[in-house]
Parts: structure tokens; sequence; C-alpha cells
């Protein structure tokens, strides 16, 4: 590419982004506006009066939900990755017997509403006394993407070479060094696309939080933001001041999870 | 090698720092909420906009000191409660106490899970027995009603002025307001007009003050006043934006200071005062004059049944002390409600605290309990009742349609 | 040449090889085959095993609860008594008679068809634009997952005040146009649009993702070799770039069907399935039956389970698909 065609592409990209993202930044508008200039004719694009209490009620109710929210969602990514794998490895280069029906399995285990997974835990998490602990949500959330993640992680991997596979079979290596050696790097996209995905789904997990954990206990930032709801009124101030807030750290996050997914991967590992 | 080690520790890093600032985050908070389970008692409402410093919560902390016990108090929205109440009743751990909002009091006390308030021992000879009534299943009350709101009609007194015009009485002079109004280009009259209980809600003023009767909705009456909201959002009156406005929503719009009347709660006068709009309150008028009956909203104080008759029995007081009218004076003036008791002297008191509520304590005093009559199959009614509305007021079907499916929906279900 | 040999080499097939027996793609490899049959099978369980435990813990529960569900009827009083009597078919005939029930599954269908085809398209148009590096390039693509931070209430409202006829930011900007406002949210002709928008907005990304993943697994020499033999943009992105896509497509596809036909919060926030039951979808209407005044659990049990077989239905054309393919 040339380098006009370059900073075209940039140009394009940033209008692009910016039209994509719009409603993000009425996110930041809503949250410095103050309360009786939210319904007015025409909206204005930029609040000429903003109020930063939002920011102030937001950061001193906030830390400790945000804490708890990173917690999970990290630890749903670890368990996600862990479980499905390896599974996604057998069914896409192991060819287990009746491995089409764990595929179906999988897909099936994907149409249950949420509403029902969550007051089926509740009933599970009451006995085994995992209601509002750390573990439990992790496990809940991680619900959200196992699934998933073993389909998307099969998809690609089928992708990789057998050559590649063979090579390593052939040298003596196991199938778990195979596993770890060989295949895990190689489809490091998909395990950064599918972790990616994985902490997306807890971060902004409501419906399990709300069912399986009460106020005293594990938290994540989504029902922190139910104090600024009530049946009375809505604060938007403080609520699109917490989702702002809240955007940072995982900004952050995907930003650096996005420079793994590397291209060509298995370009050039075939010689013939 | 596609792998560069070097990358894979500075993922590794990263990973070990966001750990490490997530756990010191919430290391402060999570201050394991398992109090010895014998002397906490549980409390579930639908205030999470309350925390451990509001009148709400000093009140309840200082109810338990005199009773010798700790209270741990859960704030949550409030369908998130109903669910949460029949999950812990299915595995039997329900909470000691719990805030129901008045219409679903009925539906839950039917199902056994709340015990009477002649079981607690409790004294209802002081309540309103109109708002004592929306708990009630066959006679028998389950729960005492903590605090009462209702709505009525807000103006905003400058466009009044500018108009020129007198308060309406009825509904043709409200007509004739609204049209004023608009014609000198201000926003006519605001009420939510939403899908969910909370259309129905702001519905029934106008539907009981047609002279309509929820055991009929098919009746001319209910065309009414069906007719009468659908004349507002068709003539520009009342924007088409009511059908997914919230009565929250509507007061911000009213904040504003450009809408001439809106249909709101008791429980927006502090948020009133604290704006710059100089507003009058007025009773909603009926069709043909007078002031149309206004709904009761407002939570009841429940207990849920307890095997322990000791543990039921704390609970009984526990209730007693948070609904006493002198305690319960302070926290109530937050939201605005008006306490459910005829002794003058407290109705003076709350007169004192909020001035404006004045006009609220009389229209609370002559105000329907949505479940008074129905019961149980008010729920029904009222989701036909609101479908019907919309259905009118979007423009879907014609008033008269809407209100015969309407009827013919419930008896068929 | 060496490139076109490697381009056949790792043309990805999708699908199982298990049950049918069949070999897998590439240069057979005797000695897998003939002693080691057991054993690889064990491996390759022994792999599998933590995900079916996962899914016999964690899901078995919840399905066959809510399976059983829609045969009983389950109402408040069971949740206090535990009594929920069978009923066999009544709730799925009281859900199918319902006046409902048919628009709102036109309306889900409208729903699921539009949304996918908007977000998928859309999403790979995107995956291919940011298949080139340029300035800025990881940036943005990492940017666009941002609307997936925030919890759906959040985003819901934001949409909904966007949306709104009088004060929105989107009819102030149509007007600008001279196009009247709109009544997004509260016109009964426009309210499915409205939701449809707000997931496609929130679907993009999800595609994007995935694809461009996928893109980017396609090894450049491919490219490369096309373009030697002198194919242009468009052709070498049909006829090379596509069906080396299909895996992932396919897994993108199905999975944005299943998530969409699932899909309750952006439509609850938005509209609430109105006005007047105008934006209701067989998900937003299982709720309503279940948590909604009527506090019927069985009758949304039986609705959601209508949603599952339908889902189903399409998992199983799924898996056809790739035996097909894989038998190509």
């Amino acid at each position: 590419m040339t380098k006009l065609g370059r900073a075209m592409r940039t140009v394009i990209g940033v209008v692009i982004c910016a039209i994509l993202l719009f409603p993000l930044y009425w996110m930041l508008v809503v949250s410095v506006t103050p309360r009786d200039e939210l319904r007015v004719t025409p909206p204005a694009l930029f609040p000429l009066n903003p109020t930063f209490d939002g920011y102030a009620r937001a950061v001193g109710d906030q830390l400790p939900f945000l804490g708890t929210s990173l917690l999970v969602a990290l630890g749903s990514v670890v368990l996600t990755v862990v479980v499905a794998a390896p599974a996604a490895y057998a069914l896409a280069k192991l060819a287990p017997r009746g491995g089409e029906g764990i595929t179906f399995g999988l897909l099936v285990a994907q149409m249950v509403p949420g509403i029902v997974m969550a007051t089926g835990f509740y009933a599970i998490y009451a006995q085994a006394g995992l209601l509002n602990t750390l573990p439990g949500l992790i496990l809940a959330d991680s619900t959200l993407a196992v699934p998933f993640a073993v389909l998307v992680m099969r998809a690609f991997i089928h992708g990789i070479p057998d050559e590649l596979i063979q090579a390593a079979t052939v040298d003596g290596a196991g199938s778990v060094r195979t596993f770890l050696a060989i295949v895990l790097p190689l489809s490091r996209n998909a395990v950064v696309t599918v972790s990616l995905f994985a902490f997306l789904f807890a971060w902004s997990d409501f419906l399990f939080a709300v069912i399986l954990t009460s106020s005293g206990g594990p938290q994540p930032f989504t029902l922190g933001i139910y104090q600024y709801i009530s049946n009375y009124s809505k604060d938007w101030n403080a609520i699109m001041a917490t989702a702002v807030i809240a955007s940072i750290p995982a900004t952050i996050l995907l930003i650096v999870a996005q420079r793994y997914v590397a291209a060509g991967i298995t370009a050039g590992a075939v010689k013939d | 090698m596609v792998f560069s080690t070097r990358r894979v520790r500075m993922g590794a890093g990263i990973l070990a720092a966001s750990l490490a600032v997530a756990a010191g985050l919430t290391g402060c908070s999570t201050a394991g909420g398992d109090a010895e389970a014998n002397a906490s008692f549980t409390l579930w409402d639908p205030y999470p906009q309350f925390d451990e410093t509001s009148a709400w919560s000093q009140l309840l902390d200082k109810c338990a000191t005199e009773l010798g016990v700790t209270i741990a108090r859960e704030g949550m929205d409030t369908s998130a409660l109903t669910s949460k109440l029949l999950l812990a009743a299915q595995q039997k751990n329900a909470p000691d106490l719990a805030v129901i909002d008045n219409p679903l009091v009925a539906s839950i006390a039917e199902t056994g899970l709340l015990a009477s308030t002649d079981d607690l021992g409790l004294d209802t000879s002081g309540i309103l027995p109109n708002i004592l009534a929306a708990g009630n299943v066959d006679g028998t009350a389950y729960g005492i009603p903590l605090g009462s709101n209702t709505l009525a009609l807000y103006y905003n007194k400058a466009i009044v002025k500018e108009l020129g015009i007198e308060l309406p009485t009825d509904w043709a002079s409200l007509k004739d307001a609204v049209a004023a109004a608009q014609a000198a280009g201000h926003e006519g009259i605001g009420f939510s007009a939403v899908g969910t209980e909370e259309g129905s809600f702001q519905f029934l003023p106008f539907f009981w003050g047609a002279g309509g009767d929820l055991s009929d909705l098919g009746s001319p009456e209910s065309v009414d006043a069906l007719q009468l909201w659908t004349d507002f959002v068709k003539s520009g009156g009342a924007s088409a934006s009511v059908l997914n406005s919230t009565q929250a929503d509507i007061n911000d719009q009213f904040l504003a200071g450009n809408l001439a009347f809106q249909v709101n709660g008791s429980w927006q006068l502090s948020g009133l005062d604290a704006g710059d709009v100089d507003y009058g309150i007025m009773p909603i008028p009926g069709i043909d004059g007078g002031n149309a009956p206004a709904p009761l909203g407002g939570e009841f104080l429940t207990v849920p049944v307890n095997a322990d008759a000791d543990r039921q029995a704390t609970s009984a007081k526990f209730v007693s002390c948070i609904t006493e009218p002198d305690n319960a004076l302070e926290w109530a003036k937050g939201l605005s409600y008006v306490l459910p008791t005829e002794d003058p002297a407290i109705v003076e008191k709350e007169i004192a605290q909020t001035p404006n509520l004045a006009a609220f304590i009389d229209a609370v005093g002559a105000a329907q309990g949505r479940t008074s009559d129905l019961g149980t199959e008010y729920p029904r009614v009222s989701e036909q009742l609101w479908t019907a509305m919309q259905a009118a007021v979007s423009g879907t079907k014609s008033p008269e349609q809407a209100a015969a499916d309407a009827q013919a929906a419930v008896d068929a279900g | 040449m060496t490139a076109a040999l490697s381009a056949t080499r790792t043309v990805p097939t999708s699908g199982e090889s298990g049950t049918s027996g069949l070999p897998a793609p590439g240069p057979a490899s005797p000695r897998r085959r003939g002693r080691g049959r057991g054993r690889a099978q064990w491996t390759a369980w022994a792999f599998l095993a933590p995900v079916v435990i996962y899914l016999a813990v964690f899901y078995a529960y919840p399905i066959i609860r809510n399976l059983l569900m829609g045969f009983q009827d389950y109402t408040v009083l069971s949740f206090v008594t535990g009594e929920a009597p069978f009923i066999g078919l009544e709730n799925y005939a009281a859900v199918t008679a319902n006046p409902l029930f048919w628009p709102t599954v036109l309306r889900t269908a409208v729903f699921t068809v539009t949304s996918l085809a908007f977000q998928f398209t859309i999403g790979l148009a995107l995956a291919q634009f940011f298949n080139r590096r340029f300035p800025l390039s990881t940036l943005l693509r990492s940017l666009f997952l941002l609307p997936w931070l925030l919890p759906l209430i959040v985003s819901g409202s934001v949409w909904k005040l966007m949306l709104d006829k009088d004060y929105g930011i989107l009819n102030a900007a149509l007007g600008l146009f001279g196009i009247p406002a709109v009544g997004w949210t509260v016109d009964p002709n426009v309210s499915l649009a409205a939701v449809i928008i707000v997931n496609i907005w929130i679907g993009v990304a999800f595609n994007m993702v995935i694809l461009y993943g996928g893109l980017q697994s396609i090894p450049g020499t491919i490219y490369e070799a096309a373009a030697l033999d002198g194919a242009g943009p468009w052709r070498t992105f049909t006829r090379i770039t596509l069906p080396l896509l299909k895996p992932v497509s396919a897994v993108v596809l199905l999975l944005g069907l299943v998530y969409t036909l699932k899909v309750f919060d952006v439509i609850w926030i938005v509209t609430q399935g109105g006005p007047a039951n105008s934006s209701q979808t067989l998900s937003t209407w299982s709720y309503q039956l279940s948590f909604g005044p009527q506090l019927q659990f069985g009758l949304g049990a039986a609705a959601g389970n209508i949603l599952i077989l339908v889902a189903f239905v399409f998992g199983l054309i799924y898996i056809r698909s790739q035996r097909r393919l894989e038998e190509r």
C-alpha cells in the first residue's frame, strides 16, 4: 500500500470509528449534562454547562465494585480458556467419536435464555453455598463464554495445517506437549479473540450478579450502577459517569490484547 | 519462532498488575457480610438509592438497637426483589422482612408466603382503611403500609399566568388549557403512557375520573378515558414520546420549564423544590368536574412466614417500630411519602416538613387502592388496561376497539 | 507453484471427522490409524473431559428444568408450595393460541434476519478494511469493542435517549436534512426498526473481531499467488477469501443467530416491547409471561422453549452443513 493509501485508510478508519462510536460520545455528554438540560430541543452536541457531580458520586461509590468486576472478569477468562482450549483442540483435530454430539450440546447450551440459567443456578448455588461468593460469580459468568469459546477456537484450530501437528508427533511429542507447544501458540489469534469476549461477557454481566449476589457480598459495578436507579428517578449523571470510569481499565486491557492478534501465524511454517 | 517471549512476559505482567489492582480495590469493600445468623435480621427493600447514611437506614438501625439485634438491609430494584423473594422462598431462606410494592402484596400473600397482621399481632386500627385495604386478601391484611403516594396535576405557574387561564376543573377545560398552552408555543401536558404498571398507574385517575370500573374495561366510560389521552397525543398537546417516557422522564421535562401541565406523583416534590420551576399542584379533575380518584402508590412492609416463632415475633416488633408514625416522619420526608395515619397531629407535622404535601394528603385520603376491588386479579386486568391504553394512544386501534379487546382478553384469560 | 501447493494444503475444512470415520484432511497418517486408534480416542476424550463435566454440571439442570416447566402449571404458588402439576401441552396450546403469538413470531424472524444480515456484512466489510496495517489500525480496531464494555442498561439507555422523538440527537441530525421527526421508540410502525438498529450496532463488533481473526489467519502468500495470477480485488475476495473464511463465517453466523434470538435486554430497555407490543419478540414475550404481572412461569417457559426449538433446528442445519463440507 502506498503511503497515501495508508494515510487515506487511517482517515477513513477514524471517520468510521467516530460514527460507530458516537453513542459513546453521547454517553460522555449525558454524564455531564445537568438534569434540567437533558430534555431540550434541539439537544446540545456539546454541553455548555457541564456538571461533574455525577463523577464525584461515581468515584465515591463505585471503586470497590469495579475491583470486583475486574477480578470476576479476569477469573472468568482464565477458567474459560482452560476449559475450552483443550476441548476445541480435541474436536478440531483429534476426531473423538461422539464429538459431533458435544458440538451440538455446546450449541444447545447457548440457546438457553440467561434468566433461565440464572434462576437455575440459584437453586444449585443455594445448596452448594456458592451464593454471594467470588468463585460462584466467576463460575457463573464463565458459562457465558465457554461454549462460545469452544466453537470459535475449534473453527480456528481447524486451519492449522496437520503437517505441523504430525511433525511434532513424529518427533515423539505426546498429545499434551503437542497441544501446549504447537497448537496453543499457533492458535494465538483464537485464544486472544476468545479471551476478549470472555472478558467482555463477564464484565458487562448484570443478570447473574443480581440473582446470585446480595449487597455485602462481592458485587460488580453493573449492580453498583443500580444505586442510581430507583422506582422514582434515574441519576443519569452518575450512571453514565460510572460507565465512563468503568470503561477505562477495560479499554486498556482491550487495546493491549488486540496487539496479540497477529497476521499470518501459519505462513511460512510449512516448507515444501 | 512465532512466539515472542518478551511479549509473553509483558502480557503476564499486565495481567498480574490488573489482578493486583482489582484485589486492592475490592479489599476495602467485601467485609464478609455474614454476621451471626441468629442475631442478624435481613430486610429487603426497593430503595437502592438509599445508602447507610440515609434516614431509612438510620431508622432501621435505631429499631434494631431498641430490639437488641442487628439488621442487614439490602436495597434492590423492585422487579429483582420480587424474583429473588420467590427464589428465596423456594430455597426456604426468605428474608425476615420484605418491603413489597402494594399491588403485588395480594398476589404474594395468596401463596401463603406472608404472615398476616393478625398472626403477627399488629394493631392496624390507626391506619387509613383505604390504604390498608390494598394489602388485603379476603379481608385479612398482610402487611403494614410504609407510606403512600399518589398522583396530582402539577402546573407551571408562569405559563398559566402568561396564558391568563383559569385552572381546569373538568376535562373540557383541561383540553382547552392544554390547547392554549400549545398555541402559545409551549408543551401542553405530560403523562407516562408506558406499557408497564407505571402506565396503568398514570392512566387510572382518568379511567376512574370518567367513571370507569376495573371490572369492565369495555365500558363507554373506559372509552372516554382512552379518547382523552388519544386526543391529547393526536393534537400534539402531549408528545407521542409519552408512550416511552417514565414518570421520572416527564418530571425532567417539566423541570426544563416549557411544560404547562404534568401528571405526576408526590415523590417528585423534593426534586421540584430543588429546581427552578415555580409550580403549583391541583387534584386531577374528573370528566364532569370534581376530583378524580387517584391510585395509591407506595410499599408495604411484610413479614414472610417464619417457622421460628420467636424470630417472627421480633420481626413483628420491627414492623411496629419502623411504621410508628413519629419514627417514620423523617425518612418519609425524603420520598415525600404520606404516612397512612388518621392522626391529625402527625398530619400537621408532615405539612410542617413539606408544605406542598398538603394537597397530596387530601388526595391520599380519597385515593383508591388498585387491588382493593380485584385483589389478585388486578395484575392481569392492569396489563390489559395498559395494553389498551398503548394501542389507543399509538393509533394502533381505535379507543372503542382497544377497550373491547381489553375486556375480551380479561374474560378469556 | 509452491505457494499454490501450500494453498491447497491449508484450506481449512470444518466439521467432525469423528463419527463418519473419515481421516482428517491432509496426507494420511497410517501410524495414527492402526493400533493407535483406541488410544487416540482416549486422548481425545481426556481433552474433552473438562468441557463435558462443565456442560453436565452447569447446563443440564437449568435446561432440563426449563424444559419441564413448559409442561407444568408453574405459578407463584409453585415457588412457595413446590407444587406444579403437569398439564401436558396446555401451556404450548395457550401460547400458540394467543393472538400475540404469530405476529410475535413474525417480528422475531424479521428482527433476527435483518440484524444478522447487517451485522455480518458490515462486520465483514470492516474486518476486510482493517486487514491491512496502517497507522492507528490496531487502536481503532480495539476501540470498536468498546460498546461491549458497557452494561446493556447503559448502552440501551443512551440509545433510548438518542432515539427520543423530541429530544433525541438522531432526529436532530435528520432534521438537518429536512426529514421530519421520526417516533423511533413510540411509533408502532418504526419501533421494531429502532431496536434492530441498536442491535446491529451492538453486534457489528462481535462479527468484525471474529472475522478479522479469521482473515488474519489466511496466509499472505495466497494473496500473493492470486495477484501473480492476475486476480483483481473483487475476484480475490469472492474466490479466495470468502471460501477460506467459510468455517469462521459459519460459526459467526450461527452464534449470531443464537444470540440474536435470545436478545432481551436491548429491546426491554429501549422500548419494552412496545408500544402496544409492536417490538415484542419471543424472547421478550417469554420474559413478560414469566415475570410480568401474570407471573405465569409455565407459559413463559413454553414460549422460551419454542425459541430454543428454532435455534435447535438451525443448529442441526449447521452440523449437517459441516458434515457435507467435510465429505467434500
